[in-house]
């Protein structure tokens, strides 16, 4: 197996939530308290994304997902763990030793409606990443360039001096997307980059983002609550809950064959259309929340197929025979 | 889809703040008298009769000569003269371009402290966010006026009143420009709060943008609105403040009329039947914090982002 | 059973906004019913109406919204001529609405029962504390654990899951004979989803409540309704039976939503894609008013809005279709 293109390992991401070292001090039960909070929003991932593949990653809210996504980009820096893009550790790089990979790397944002500068027309948009990333490029040249990217994403190169607020939502997804394809990016973050829009637009962003990935040859870190969107387009997917990845799969693999509780539940909560009623796998309880975490394997306050292991013991990814790496103690101990 | 370009000014007319304009009675007759008003200060020298400035065009003959409809009142002077000869309609025109330069002059200061503060304790947060605003605090605790007064009184006390006459003005600006920045500051910080967490911002720092130009070219453009409605208002609140010094006796000197200092000038002859000496600068005054309180009303109303969405 | 007159009958409603530079048409010559018990899904992408469909029913529509014409007549009173008085006593009472976001029901200051008691008390006269024993008995119908102590919560102290049930046992308080549920789970995750849905279900069967839902989830409205109506541009361009339409869908624009759903494609394979975005209500097109993004649209499509045919149980406004319809008629007639 070739080395990966982006490889995340053991990345952990705490949210402190208890604020100043005067704001944790508590007065209880006669005497001073200092009391630390934080969400934990990731607890341990370790992912690789090949070169050429669309990596997804599923979950609920609050499972971590996005967190993985902005840590991966830089926008956030992790609290323990390490991400490595083409072999170089990036999240303690500093300053100008960025910025080959701020090219390299690109992001797509879910909200269309917030994701543009409003006070800058598209043309504007386009061009800035353009000039800040190759200077070197005449006038005329990065004209060329946005007229390429634009026209390669479908809008019209001559709506160029217009404004964000002036497009539809499908339309402006589209001008992200070009936003980040503009600087020739060779991976792409994209974080719930459609779930804002209408199932019809849907389908279009998504061939859209296909036919980049062909075209331009491009690595995709996909993260989505979305599981019929994943089958269609995943190469591998990760499932997440509470900051852990659960399930690692090929995409057929893991569709046709869920091993983990909750992957199979999550899959058999997707409103089909053959359905004529809602079935799926009721779970118990809810989603505790990430500021104190279950002990053991965070799954098992939920899990019909809990012991006394699971409550204590956490467990970790073990390759099964169908080829999917699986964190459950019932997988592994054949239970299930 | 008709033209693909639009001129900035058809994109005006056809901008929610164009339309409510129109629609807008008391906007419209704001922004006409407060146009008026401007336009007739800044060319005041062709517009008023005598230069007050000019001591060679001053009779001390005339003073307190009534305006025009009273008896004794002489039509050279139609809003009659004050105590030491000169014509108020002239005193009035150039003593509201003072008024005006000072407010305008120190809201730019303001604005300049504010914006920049602002957006440096918005964005960078931290520390950098609680010392300045910790100084604001402070600086707001402090009333304009006595900050003023004793600043005021140093710089008299200092250059002496000839040299002071001359200063007085850049004092002004600089005392009400630097007393009110928080206020700017804590409306620019509150909107960068907000810009801040949109997704642009974070497409531009994924772009490897740097933190200025973050700050300056893409958080900035997207404040400006409430800094808009705040500094007019500001414009007013300054022109009252340095009325108020002035009339103290901290602001403009008597031979450099403001509209305050008309106001304070004319009022040791109130007792004496020369009402018209105090009354006119100030209403004059009046009208000209009215119309500009009145615009950033409706500017306020416009802008709100609730009712209306850029 | 089944009676002669429908329990809710919509008839030819306009709905329009007037704005600057005239009037818009939000919704124009909407025509259905909804019979006692039963469950009907209003399904369109955002800017279809459907909301303002759902909102017209109780005849909420705020300034600068109005009902330009028609009827929408509940036991054969017109709800559009009503006075805001007996108006008041349907809402909430007969016809009870469950919105997207509990928080637009749910009042932040207060807790659960001052808020449960306060909507039964409005509507009957009931001592404080029968009123709470209807609301303990409403919550423990939603499934809600524990529910005397939930009563003395506020909203923020439940999960989304949790307030959405809440909301559920809100519009049952009075025994309505219709719910309208607006999108009520789009802000849900998907487990959380398929609980709140199959526990809509339930009630309505258990109940005999008619359910009227809004949704944009195509697979939500086949696992829950038995007729559906599809809305595009504020007009209905196709109604019948769910199944019916979810397995044979007549209007292009259904098929072609039905199509781009990605669990309706072959992985990895382009999506089918309708081109193009709804019109804005400020230029909808001439005639049918998806005839820009049609491949069927012919010179009678962009010029007159067709009239309703009927295919098998199913209403729809197009001429493909009843084009495709006389023809199989003549054939039949020349065949005999």
């Amino acid at each position: 197996m070739t080395s990966p293109l982006v490889d995340i390992r053991g990345l952990e991401k705490r949210f402190d939530l208890s604020g100043s070292f005067l704001e944790q001090i508590t007065f209880k039960g006669g005497r001073f308290q200092r009391k630390q909070e934080a969400v934990h929003a990731i607890n341990g991932v370790d992912l690789q994304v090949q070169k050429g593949e669309a990596l997804c990653v599923v979950g609920e809210s609050g499972c971590g997902k996005s967190t993985v996504a902005r840590t991966v980009m830089g926008l956030l820096s992790p609290s323990a763990g390490e991400v490595h893009y083409g072999g170089q550790r990036i999240d303690n790089l500093k300053g100008g030793d960025v910025l080959p990979y701020r090219r390299k790397m690109q992001m797509i944002f879910q909200n269309p409606y917030a994701s543009l500068n409003p006070r800058m027309t598209i043309q504007q948009t386009l061009e800035e990443p353009i000039h800040f990333h190759r200077p070197e490029l005449a006038r005329s040249e990065v004209r060329e360039k946005v007229q390429e990217v634009m026209q390669s994403v479908g809008i019209d190169p001559e709506w160029g001096s217009r404004f964000g607020h002036e497009f539809s939502g499908g339309q402006r997804q589209r001008i992200a997307i070009a936003r980040a394809l503009a600087v020739d990016p060779e991976f792409i973050v994209a974080d719930e980059p459609i779930s804002a829009l209408d199932v019809s637009i849907q389908a279009q962003v998504l061939n859209l983002l296909m036919e980049a990935q062909e075209t331009r040859n491009l690595t995709y870190l996909f993260i989505t609550h979305d599981l019929a969107v994943v089958e269609h387009f995943g190469t591998r997917v990760a499932v997440m809950y509470l900051g852990r990845v659960c399930e690692l799969a090929e995409t057929k693999t893991l569709f046709a064959e869920p091993r983990h509780p909750y992957t199979q539940a999550l899959l058999s909560a997707i409103p089909r259309l053959e359905d004529d009623r809602p079935n799926y796998i009721r779970l118990q309880g809810e989603v505790p929340t990430p500021v104190n975490l279950p002990s053991g394997c965070v799954f098992h306050g939920r899990c019909p197929y809990a012991n006394e292991r699971c409550r204590q013991e956490i467990p970790r990814l073990i390759v099964t025979d169908g080829g999917s790496q699986v964190a459950c103690h019932a997988v592994e101990e054949g239970r299930l | 889809m008709t033209t693909a370009t639009l001129s900035r000014w058809n994109r005006f007319r056809e901008s929610f703040l164009w339309y409510s304009f129109k629609r807008d009675k008391v906007a419209i007759v704001s922004s006409i008298v407060l146009l008026l008003m401007v336009f007739a200060a800044v060319f005041a020298p062709l517009f008023a009769p005598t230069d007050p400035y000019d001591l060679a065009q001053i009779d001390i003959m005339n003073s307190e000569l009534p305006p025009v409809g009273m008896s004794g009142a002489d039509a050279a002077f139609p809003l009659g003269t004050d105590a030491q000869g000169r014509d108020m309609l002239s005193t009035i025109l150039y003593g509201t371009r003072v008024s005006l330069l000072i407010g305008f002059g120190a809201v730019v200061l303001q604005a300049a402290l504010g914006i920049l503060f602002g957006l440096l304790a918005g964005y960078l947060g931290g520390r950098v966010d609680s010392i300045l605003m910790r100084i604001a605090d402070v600086q707001l605790s402090f009333s304009t006026l006595m900050v003023a007064i004793i600043v005021g009184a140093v710089f008299k006390a200092s250059f002496g009143n000839l040299m002071f006459g001359e200063i007085a003005i850049y004092m002004l600006i600089f005392i009400i420009g630097v007393a009110e920045w928080p206020q700017i500051a804590r409306t620019v910080r509150a909107s960068v709060l907000a810009e801040k967490k949109k997704e642009y911002v974070d497409a531009a720092k994924v772009m490897g943008f740097r933190t200025n130009r973050i700050m300056f070219r893409h958080i900035l453009p997207n404040t400006l609105s409430p800094i808009f409605v705040i500094a007019t208002v500001q414009i007013a609140n300054a022109i009252i403040s340095e009325a108020a010094l002035s009339f103290l006796g901290l602001g403009m000197p008597e031979t450099q009329p403001s509209l305050g200092s008309l106001i304070k000038s004319g009022f040791d002859y109130i007792q004496s039947g020369s009402w018209w000496i105090t009354l006119i600068p100030g209403l004059v005054l009046v009208v000209l914090v009215l119309v500009i309180n009145l615009l950033g009303d409706w500017l306020r109303d416009v802008m709100n982002p609730r009712l209306y969405k850029g | 059973m089944k009676s002669d007159t429908p329990l809710l009958e919509v008839k030819n409603l306009d709905v329009r906004f007037a704005v600057r530079g005239g009037d818009l048409t939000a919704l124009r010559g909407i025509s259905f019913s909804l019979d006692k018990g039963e469950r009907l899904g209003l399904v369109g992408e955002s800017g279809a109406g459907k909301s303002v469909a759902a909102f017209s029913i109780l005849n909420l529509i705020a300034r600068p919204g109005y009902i330009a014409g028609g009827q929408i007549l509940f036991e054969g009173e017109d709800l559009a001529a009503m006075s805001e008085r007996e108006l008041r006593k349907i809402r909430g009472n007969r016809i009870a609405m469950i919105f997207q976001d509990p928080m637009m029901t749910l009042n932040p200051v207060l807790s659960i029962g001052t808020q449960m008691v306060e909507a039964i008390k409005a509507h009957r006269r009931i001592g404080t504390k029968a009123a709470r024993e209807i609301a303990v008995g409403k919550l423990r119908k939603v499934q809600i654990p524990s529910p005397e102590k939930r009563l003395d919560q506020y909203p923020h102290e439940l999960s989304g899951g949790m307030r959405q049930r809440v909301i559920i046992a809100i519009a049952l308080l009075l025994d309505p004979e219709i719910i309208v549920a607006d999108e009520p789970t789009t802000a849900l995750d998907v487990t959380i989803q398929a609980e709140i849905m199959a526990l809509l279900l339930d009630l309505c069967e258990q109940e005999n409540v008619a359910l009227m839902l809004i949704t944009h989830d195509l697979g939500v409205v086949s696992q829950v309704t038995q007729r559906m109506l599809v809305m595009y541009s504020g007009r209905i361009i196709e109604q019948g039976p769910t199944r019916e339409i979810i397995n044979d869908a007549q209007h292009p624009y259904t098929q072609g939503l039905i199509n781009a759903l990605p669990q309706m494609g072959e992985p990895g394979a382009r999506l089918f894609q309708i081109p193009g975005s709804m019109p804005s209500l400020k230029n909808v097109p001439s005639g049918c008013p998806f005839h820009p993004r049609c491949d069927f649209a012919t010179d009678q499509c962009r010029q007159t809005m067709p009239e309703y045919v009927r295919s098998g149980n199913v209403d729809v406004a197009c001429y493909e279709v009843s084009n495709l319809i006389e023809q199989e008629k003549r054939m039949q007639e020349a065949g005999s």
